[in-house]
């Protein structure tokens, strides 16, 4: 593992006995792309401030290439921010904008034309540098907000919300361009949003946050597939969470029924969280079903119908299906085991993976066998 | 209808307005003494005016009272909304904002005669010095309200990006602050400088028997009775605002339009 | 370090505050307790509220502003609501304030030449057969001439509000059902009432201190409480008694921004 380029320890933050930040620990390593997602409120704005220096920390340490960097201003930092509202300087212009962290730098003139020019074809608008700040639409203030930030070639770009002004088509487009604009750069970038889509689509790895505290941190395919508790099935895409029992390992019941999944060390009859995404059912025959529910009313979503549907016990269902359904008919679910997930309350990130690890390994042997 | 009454109002609110600026100018150019019959036009009232030492004079000490008074007004004043903007404190806050208010709403004369009791007791004589101080005094609340919106509008974002672009205190408000809240200092300074140039009843408290301002000086012509000379210097006056607000509302004008033209180039 | 240098900025305006604001203040209330002869006495305000002179000037200054206030608002509404349906409406609101921007005594002083005897409100009054009056000198040409005066500082203020106010609300109060005369009153109105209340502010508090047009248009026969202190301070030299009724208008100033203050135009806590 290379040496990180910001660590957070035991990072508390309190404003007036009421607390932000609750025990952060975070490691980001040079030349990935992170996101911090989680609701308004969560604190994930307040770790950026922290690590960008506008913030003090009540507790515990920020680390820059394993240098703690606490009481360093924010102005000696080196990491720069894209602000979420831009917050360009309306009396300058697109290059004067630019210019400016340079210019305080007292760097040679020439040099900053070049660097300007540089950073302005690198978010293509090469041709905008005399342009007013109001005349800019906003997808185009964003990009000179990046612009503006990385002709300081920081060594990580701390970027806030910076898409949540933009339209859904932008926004899409935006996705790309900084994914390709990171990957271009070899820096860090540490992103916030609220959005998970934006969290899934770009980043390497997503530490999801709520009240102050990283609930989990991972690669989105793992966020995605195993979410540690309700919170992150929740709020990362869509999810059926129903309330089930532990059997044995491997073997869990829910609505009704009793069903293989792939989860395993967790005590017999411990109640437990099953969670199903929508499109890992499949609707089918009763009687080839797994389950079977009554269709309440569907929404065609252009590449599918996302159907609302109720089972024998109450429970509410969510699925994703190709072909549409009949209100009010009866009909099969069906689902493999690997697409059931299982979450313990009240399991922490450490808890989770340890018990992953004795499972696994478990299965490996097994398949060796 | 309901247009034409409209109409038909504000043409005499503004007949009304202005009739007696314009009667005040007509008979500027009247060949009589009085304000009552027109006889005939003359520059002679403006060749008098012109040629008055002592009114040119007070002209003269009345533009220097308002361009130096506006400008050490602005640059306290100026100072002053930085630090009422940079209270974090609600009660500090709103306590320095009330205090800064109170000579704003309080009527001149008390104005003036607070401020004589003031000079009096700290033996400050009364004359350029006196006025000087209470124009100064008055303009400063003024200052502090013309500055202290464009300092609100200026999100916290925008100094946080300064910082984060490696701005020192002293760049921030230099290169950042200062820039960004100027329209606000110019609309300060020009308002304290129409505030002087107007203000009658403050000075007059604290001028002494050897220093007038215009306002004085034609308040005890006035007084005395009419007297054409008069009519001569406001018809000058007037063409001088006139040309300030000329000046002024072209500027605005000219302002909006090159961002509207701005605009329409990207879209 | 950054936090020390940052209080350099505020020692000028905090000299200002505390000389000039505050000082003043205090010394007008101290002066209030001295006669003629600087001994500490009671006498000025027991002189002031036990004789029927002061206390009748009083009355009278304060229905005179009264007087003053409600022609002004009453010519100002229309006006301002008039103009603000006006296309190039900035324009014409800089219309309405370049009056105020001639010096104050100057109008007077045309005023002077209006009233005048053989002047043109006489020569009007003569031709429509009522014959020449003396207007100077009545307490009509006092008010006429101070409400003259005021227009432009109540039209500022109502016109801002009306500038504020969301056409969609007027649209919706349209939509809703309502004429124009209840969507004036139950929505305009109610709206711009700060904008009334700030103009009301703006003109009250100046209309009892005018004392150069109680001399120059009024002849002295209206005694406003700024007369009455300037008399007391520059003609008699009784500062104490002088600086008592300033007391005494700084209380009816309190008064009135109380009265009018009490509506915070954003961001208040709804009641």
């Amino acid at each position: 593992m290379p040496q990180p380029i910001i660590e957070l320890r035991h990072v508390t933050k309190r404003y007036d006995d009421h607390p932000i930040l609750k025990n952060i620990n975070l490691t980001l390593e040079p030349g990935k792309f992170y996101t911090l997602l989680g609701p308004s409120g969560c604190g994930k704005t307040t770790i950026l401030r922290t690590i960008a220096g506008f913030t003090d920390v009540t507790e515990g340490d920020v680390l820059f290439a394993g240098q703690r960097i606490n009481a360093v201003p924010a102005n000696k930092r080196n990491v720069n921010t894209v602000f979420q509202d831009y917050a360009l300087f309306p009396h300058m212009t697109v290059a004067e904008n630019v210019a400016f962290g340079l210019t305080l730098k007292k760097t040679p003139k020439p040099e900053i034309e070049k660097r300007v020019a540089q950073a302005l074809q690198l978010v293509q608008l090469a041709d905008y540098g005399d342009r007013e700040i109001s005349a800019l639409s906003g997808g185009q203030q964003q990009r000179i907000a990046i612009a503006r930030a990385i002709v300081m070639e920081p060594q990580v770009l701390l970027l806030d919300e910076p898409l949540s002004a933009l339209d859904a088509k932008l926004r899409r487009q935006m996705q790309y361009e900084l994914r390709d604009l990171q990957q271009r750069l070899g820096i860090t970038f540490l992103f916030v949003t609220h959005d998970q889509e934006e969290a899934l689509a770009m980043s390497d790895e997503i530490f999801v946050m709520n009240q102050g505290e990283v609930l989990q941190s991972g690669s989105p395919v793992d966020i995605y597939d195993e979410p540690i508790n309700h919170f992150v099935a929740d709020f990362i895409g869509e999810s059926n969470i129903l309330p089930g029992k532990m059997i044995a390992d491997f073997q869990v019941a829910f609505g009704g029924h009793q069903f293989e999944c792939a989860d395993a060390g967790i005590p017999v009859n411990e109640p437990v969280e099953i969670v199903i995404r929508p499109e890992d059912l499949t609707l089918t025959d009763p009687e080839h079903a797994k389950l079977t529910v009554t269709i309440d009313t569907q929404l065609f979503r252009g590449d599918y119908y996302e159907i609302a549907a109720t089972d024998r016990l109450g429970n509410d269902w969510l699925i994703h299906s190709v072909n549409p359904a009949e209100d009010g008919t009866a009909v099969g679910i069906t689902f493999r085991p690997q697409d059931l997930h299982v979450m313990r309350f009240g399991e922490k990130e450490a808890e989770f993976d340890a018990r992953l690890e004795t499972y696994e390994t478990e299965d490996e042997t097994r398949d060796e066998t | 209808m309901r247009q034409k009454f409209a109409k038909a109002y504000l043409i005499l609110v503004f007949i009304i307005l202005y009739a007696p600026i314009l009667f005040l100018i007509v008979y500027s150019f009247s060949q009589g003494e009085t304000m009552t019959n027109y006889h005939g036009f003359t520059w002679r009232h403006y060749q008098t005016l012109f040629s008055d030492a002592r009114m040119l004079a007070i002209v003269a000490n009345t533009l220097l009272v308002a361009l130096l008074s506006s400008l050490i007004a602005t640059l306290i004043g100026t100072l002053g909304a930085l630090s009422i903007n940079r209270t974090t404190k609600r009660v500090t806050r709103e306590s320095l904002l009330t205090l800064n208010n109170v000579l704003m709403v309080s009527p001149d004369v008390i104005i003036g005669a607070s401020f004589l009791i003031f000079f009096t007791m700290l033996k400050i004589p009364l004359g350029f010095g006196s006025v000087l101080m209470s124009h100064i005094a008055f303009e400063i609340p003024i200052v502090v309200l013309m500055v202290l919106p464009r300092l609100r509008e200026m999100s916290a974002s925008m100094l946080d990006a300064a910082q984060d672009l490696g701005a020192t205190t002293r760049q921030l408000l230099s290169q950042v602050i200062v820039p960004f809240i100027s329209p606000g200092i110019f609309a300060g300074f020009f308002m304290a400088l129409t505030y002087s140039l107007d203000d009658f009843a403050v000075t007059f408290f604290v001028t002494g028997n050897g220093f007038s301002t215009l306002s004085v000086e034609i308040y005890s012509r006035a007084r005395q009775g009419i007297n054409l000379e008069i009519n001569a210097l406001s018809g000058v006056m007037f063409l001088f605002s006139l040309l300030l607000v000329g000046g002024y509302y072209w500027i605005q004008q000219a302002s909006r339009k090159r961002k509207h033209r701005k605009r329409e180039v990207v879209s | 370090m950054t936090k020390r240098k940052t209080w350099l900025y505020f020692i000028p305006y905090g000299l200002w505050l505390a000389l000039f604001v505050i000082a003043p203040v205090a010394l007008i209330i101290y002066q209030s307790f001295f006669d003629l002869g600087h001994q500490f006495t009671f006498s000025n305000y027991s002189t002031y509220f036990q004789s029927a002179t002061y206390l009748k000037m009083t009355l009278n200054s304060v229905w005179y502003a009264f007087l003053i206030t409600l022609f002004t608002g009453l010519i100002s509404y229309p006006t301002a609501y008039f103009l603000h349906q006006l296309k190039h409406r900035q324009f014409w609101l800089l219309l309405v304030i370049l009056p105020t921007w001639i010096n104050i005594l100057l109008k007077a002083y045309a005023f002077i030449g209006i009233f005048s005897q053989a002047g043109l409100a006489n020569q009007f009054l003569t031709f429509i057969g009522i014959g020449p009056q003396q207007i100077l000198f009545t307490n009509a040409s006092f008010i006429f001439v101070a409400t003259y005066i005021q227009i432009p500082f109540m039209i500022l203020p109502i016109f801002n509000a009306l500038d504020d106010l969301n056409p969609a609300f007027v649209n919706a109060s349209r939509d809703l059902g309502a004429s124009n005369w209840q969507t004036f009153r139950r929505v305009i109105f109610p709206l711009t009432l700060p904008g009334v209340k700030a103009g009301v502010q703006a003109v009250f508090i100046p209309s009892l201190s005018l004392f150069m047009l109680t001399r120059l248009i009024g002849g002295n026969k209206v005694i406003t409480l700024g007369t009455a202190i300037e008399e007391h301070f520059l003609t008699t030299m009784n500062w104490g008694m002088g600086s008592t009724i300033g007391v005494v208008l700084i209380i009816a100033m309190i008064i009135v921004m109380t009265l009018t203050g009490d509506q915070r135009p954003k961001g208040g806590t709804p009641r």
